[in-house]
């Protein structure tokens, strides 16, 4: 049986955490959460997810501060970034820290399924090639 | 003939020369100065106790002497020319006396006039430079005039206040002397004519920020060359912290509007996809309600973030090369489901081969799915909803409308339906009610990819959206 896939989602909003939580848990995935860059970058060392929804607007570190410090130790977490709106300043910032996708908080929840299991299925195959 | 006596040839002779002599004596005397000179150079010789008719009688004497044999007859002859030359001198001195003493007086009139004209156009000019200066000194803006070596060669109160510099230090010094703001260097250099420049000063006493506006020209003289600058400053700290202020309060309005609604939708998304559980028919029915109407507020807001930021020119368009009938299609295929539920038809129509023009595409598909969206709305039942694209006859726009068989617009609405919250009179009861600000949006978007939106519409038979795109985009300074 394939190992279940973790997935670390952080987001200062409780309120919006717990129900992808909670969506992602129902379509059979594990999740870990965390309100906060320096939590995130902590679970990511603990729990060792295998995927990272992280949203750039936290307060203290910022999403983009947090993925700086990640890669630092982690070159390979496949990395979406949660966004309220679209800021293309902000995305441009996070390009160098190699980010798999983007996901607006006003999109379904179905898609964001669809571009989580999209990235996961990219990243096993460049795992695979590699 | 009888021929005229030795004696009168002689006496003619002696006669001329004593006139000759007379005017030489008489220029003597019509010229202070050279009588002077010459007393002075008689003064030099033996002072002579005789008067000048004395003396000029002796002359004659001596002269007629010469040519008459008779000493008698010489006595009468130049007693007699003494008189009437000394009749004639007076005479003609005391007409060139007159006629001087006229000419004088004239030249000395005219000399006073112009003095007195002179005065008043100083008088009047020394005021009107009073009155140019008050006017300079009272501007509420700072001026600075420069000369063409970029010393400062007058600035008003205003700018000693911007500044923090006083004229007195600044006359005929270069305008960058003894300032610590560098970026003053712009005022004087590489500022093009009639450009505005913000510059922003650090002030010396308390480290508080200034933006200061300065708009310059150039001064030419008559022949059209470069003799100075005027720079007008304008503060405009204030306006920028309002504008700062205005653009942070959208952004946070943006951010913490959205943050709350996002968690209510995905928390009755997972109800309403059953995630949690089997639901009845009416929770099932209240929860849509709450969802749909979540969505509407969504939008309004969405909508409202939008407007703003597109009115304060704060939207950035991500302009890419993109095949616009792609973005079509991408509108389309999300109104299928929503058309299929009514029967509408949705007909495509686009020319082949359409050249790739600069667009924000999601801006354009926001554009789209407007029109589409209201199309669709307002066309009952059985109709139909038609897209075409095609490049204009001119070669110069992509046309790209949307039609449909709907309620139509009345002919007095047609020119306000791009206003905000501008709502059509008829609404179907069924579907969500728009926001209003769809169609203003639409017409912003538009009109930063430099092309136009209109609407033909007749009540009752349908309307026809279309708007244009440039085929090449004219960048309007970057």
């Amino acid at each position: 049986m394939e190992k279940e896939i973790k997935i670390l989602l952080v987001d200062d909003e409780a309120d919006f955490l717990q129900p992808m939580a909670f969506w992602f848990q129902s379509k059979g995935y594990s999740t870990v959460t965390a309100t906060s860059g320096e939590e995130a970058i902590q679970k990511v060392k603990e729990e060792n997810p295998d995927i990272i929804f992280l949203d750039l607007n936290i307060p203290g570190m910022d999403g983009i501060q947090t993925l700086k410090k990640i890669r630092e130790f982690n070159k390979n977490l496949p990395a979406i970034i949660v966004s309220a709106y679209i800021d293309p300043i902000k995305m441009k910032e996070a390009e160098p820290y190699h980010i798999s996708g983007v996901f607006y908080k006003g999109r379904t929840l179905e898609e964001g399924l669809a571009l989580l299991e999209s990235v996961l299925r990219r990243h096993k195959k460049l795992q695979k090639e590699e | 003939m009888t021929p005229l006596p030795v004696s009168v040839y002689i006496t003619a002779g002696v006669v001329s020369i004593i006139f000759a002599l007379i005017l030489i004596y008489l220029s003597g005397l019509t010229t202070q100065p050279k009588v002077q000179t010459r007393l002075s150079q008689r003064k030099r010789k033996p002072p002579s106790t005789l008067s000048s008719e004395e003396e000029l009688g002796k002359v004659i004497f001596q002269e007629i002497g010469n040519v008459v044999d008779s000493e008698e007859e010489g006595k009468r002859l130049s007693k007699r020319l003494s008189q009437i030359l000394n009749q004639e001198v007076e005479k003609r001195v005391s007409m060139s006396t007159e006629q001087l003493t006229k000419k004088y007086e004239l030249i000395i009139k005219e000399k006073e006039r112009n003095e007195e004209i002179a005065l008043q156009k100083y008088r009047k000019i020394s005021a009107e430079k009073k009155n140019t200066e008050a006017v300079i000194r009272s501007i509420a803006e700072g001026l600075v005039v420069i000369d063409k070596h970029g010393k400062i060669i007058m600035m008003n109160p205003a700018a000693e206040k911007l500044l923090e510099a006083s004229t007195k230090e600044k006359i005929g010094k270069p305008l960058l002397e003894n300032l610590s703001e560098t970026q003053l260097v712009s005022l004087v250099k590489g500022t093009p004519e009639g450009k505005e420049k913000e510059i922003e000063l650090v002030s010396a006493s308390d480290d508080t920020k200034k933006v200061v506006r300065a708009s310059t020209a150039i001064i030419e003289n008559e022949n059209g060359q470069t003799v100075g600058m005027v720079s007008v400053l304008t503060d405009i700290t204030k306006q920028k912290e309002l504008d700062r202020m205005k653009s942070n309060f959208i952004a946070s309005v943006s951010h913490e509007l959205r943050t709350p609604l996002v968690a209510i939708e995905k928390a009755i998304s997972l109800l309403l996809n059953k995630s949690t559980g089997p639901l009845n028919e009416t929770q099932q029915q209240f929860l849509s309600i709450a969802d749909r109407n979540l969505k509407r507020l969504s939008t309004l807001i969405n909508d409202l973030l939008d407007l703003s930021k597109l009115e304060a020119g704060k939207m950035r368009m991500q302009f890419e090369l993109s095949h616009i009938d792609k973005v079509i299609d991408e509108s389309l295929e999300s109104f299928r489901g929503w058309a299929n539920t009514k029967s509408i038809k949705i007909e495509k129509n686009i020319s082949s081969g359409l050249p790739q023009v600069e667009i924000d595409p999601q801006r354009i598909a926001q554009v789209l799915n407007n029109l589409i969206g209201n199309a669709i709305k307002f066309t009952p039942s059985g109709g139909t909803v038609t897209v075409e694209a095609n490049v204009t006859k001119d070669k110069r726009e992509i046309e790209v409308s949307v039609k449909d068989t709907g309620v139509g617009i009345a002919k007095e609405d047609l020119p306000k339906i791009f206003d905000k919250f501008y709502q059509g009179s008829e609404r179907s009861p069924t579907d969500i009610t728009g926001t209003g600000l769809g169609l203003s949006i639409a017409k912003e978007i538009v009109n930063l990819h430099g092309g136009r939106i209109w609407a033909e519409s007749e009540k009752g038979e349908g309307a026809k959206f279309t708007f244009t795109i440039p085929l090449k985009r004219q960048r309007h300074g970057g």
